[in-house]
């Protein structure tokens, strides 16, 4: 007795898969991109240089733009006062603050013809009242001889009494300059006061 | 068939490649970058460490997540350089003849009218080597010049800063605190913007009092409002009528707040670098000395 085979209703068994051949323009495609790439990485990737930021490719495009020679003077002094210095109280634009902190911007003090008093203020600080452009002040200038160097001080006072910005047009300052004043005021431990500047002569 | 080692392989090979390029690759590249100089002053080192104040301040910023808000890198597209003449020496002729000789897009009747009124950019936007070729033009007739090279960019013409960032400038920072929104402006360079702690103080306590319109909620808990005993004590805040405490009350800065204030003060990423050329003082001027 056998059971009759029922009829058979799956579908035909599907055809097996088999490996078909990549198509060589996809190798060809990939190739090529590949290739693009690595050109586009040549031009534009300075080479894995921790010197070349965009927008510069090359490390040769970053050092064609050193400027050889010596720095602009203006710019050392520029540094120097905001290290920060100067520009905690006179601010980046040299106004300094109504009231308390006097401008450097066409200051009769900054560009006196000769910068022996300018330096002595540095130097050793200012106290008490003084006047800039018809303008009362009263406060302190702290001591920067202690701080700043020689090079310093002459650097940040050739760029206060010559930035041509605030219109300023007085001689530059030397770094041997600032040496002699500061041998000279040895005997003059404390801050000056604007009569005391006054006093000394203007070449000294 | 057992695919499992395949498959073990072949995420390994591909979560190790991303490891070799996002990882290993930069820091072979960058992470050990020293303590370099800068391009004026090969005597002072760049970056310095932070003061200790500031250091203290980076992870009261970190803690109070003003990174949220506030990016500190700034971007860069383009440099453009200019050749400014500064005098044009005893020989005007000559050196209008060296401009146009010089093949650097100088015709002769614009030549002359380059020479009055200096110092002025006499070349603008022009290619490196147009621009040492002119500065060559103009030296041999004994006129004086400079190349100006100005980094460009929309950050850097919203005042954000005056040159990119570049990883040198964040050698000291743990963590650095990059950030990618810009909720606020860029701090990248906000101690050379706004040098001056108090104004940080009082911005801190009242953000729109100090820019009228900001975003910034007030970081009123860094600060203390207490009784004032005997005489006000000297860091108190000068504030303005409308928010100043009741009579006799003062508001002084926690710790937490002086050090964020000093943070941000010295954050300034404005020093030239040989990665990042530029000329930044203004130009000499032709009339020195007396």
């Amino acid at each position: 007795m056998s059971q009759p085979t029922p009829p058979s209703t799956a579908p035909a068994a599907e055809s097996p898969a088999r490996g078909a051949a990549v198509p060589i323009w996809l190798i060809v495609v990939t190739v090529m991109l590949f290739y693009l790439g690595a050109l586009y990485f040549d031009e534009h990737g300075g080479w894995f240089s921790e010197k070349v930021y965009g927008p510069y490719t090359s490390f040769q495009q970053v050092a064609d733009l050193q400027i050889s020679g010596a720095p602009n003077p203006l710019e050392l002094g520029l540094r120097v006062y905001n290290k920060p210095t100067c520009v905690s109280c006179h601010q980046a634009s040299g106004q300094g603050a109504a009231g308390q902190f006097p401008s450097l911007v066409g200051s009769e003090w900054v560009q006196e013809a000769e910068p022996g008093r300018i330096i002595r203020a540095v130097l050793n600080g200012l106290q008490g009242p003084i006047t800039v452009k018809n303008q009362q002040f009263n406060n302190a200038m702290v001591p920067w001889g202690g701080v700043l160097s020689d090079d310093e001080i002459a650097s940040v006072l050739t760029y206060v009494r010559q930035n041509p910005e605030w219109g300023n047009h007085a001689s530059a300052v030397t770094a041997a300059r600032v040496k002699a004043v500061r041998e000279k005021i040895k005997s003059h431990p404390g801050a000056f006061t604007a009569d005391e500047l006054l006093k000394i002569p203007a070449a000294d | 068939m057992n695919y499992g080692p395949l498959i073990f392989l072949t995420s390994f090979l591909a979560l190790s490649a991303s490891w070799f390029g996002f990882v290993l690759t930069p820091q072979i590249q960058i992470g050990r970058q020293p303590q370099g100089t800068n391009s004026i002053n090969p005597a002072e080192l760049y970056p310095q460490a932070r003061p200790g104040l500031a250091a203290q301040g980076l992870q009261v910023y970190r803690a109070n997540g003003c990174a949220a808000c506030h990016s500190q890198q700034v971007g860069q597209t383009g440099t453009v350089i200019d050749v400014r003449l500064l005098e044009a020496g005893t020989n005007a002729a000559a050196v209008a003849a060296a401009l146009v000789n010089a093949n650097v897009g100088i015709s002769t009747a614009n030549a002359a009218g380059l020479l009055t009124g200096l110092p002025k950019t006499i070349l603008s936007d022009v290619s490196i080597d147009v621009a040492k070729l002119a500065l060559k033009a103009l030296e041999a007739p004994g006129a004086k010049g400079e190349i100006k090279i100005s980094p460009v960019g929309a950050d850097i013409a919203r005042g954000w800063g005056r040159r990119r960032t570049v990883a040198t400038d964040y050698l000291f920072d743990q963590p650095v605190q990059l950030g990618s929104q810009r909720v606020g402006p860029d701090l990248a360079n906000a101690g050379a913007r706004l040098p001056d702690l108090n104004w940080h103080l009082l911005h801190l306590y009242s953000p729109q009092k100090m820019v009228p319109g900001s975003l910034m909620p007030p970081y009123r808990f860094l600060f203390q409002v207490r009784k004032i005993e005997q005489q006000a004590a000297a860091d108190a805040l000068r504030l303005p009528k409308e928010i100043a405490p009741p009579e006799g009350y003062e508001v002084v800065p926690k710790p937490e707040a002086v050090a964020l204030a000093a943070y941000l003060v010295s954050l300034n990423a404005n020093t030239p670098l040989f990665e990042t050329p530029m000329t930044v003082a203004p130009a000499t001027t032709n009339s020195p000395a007396k």
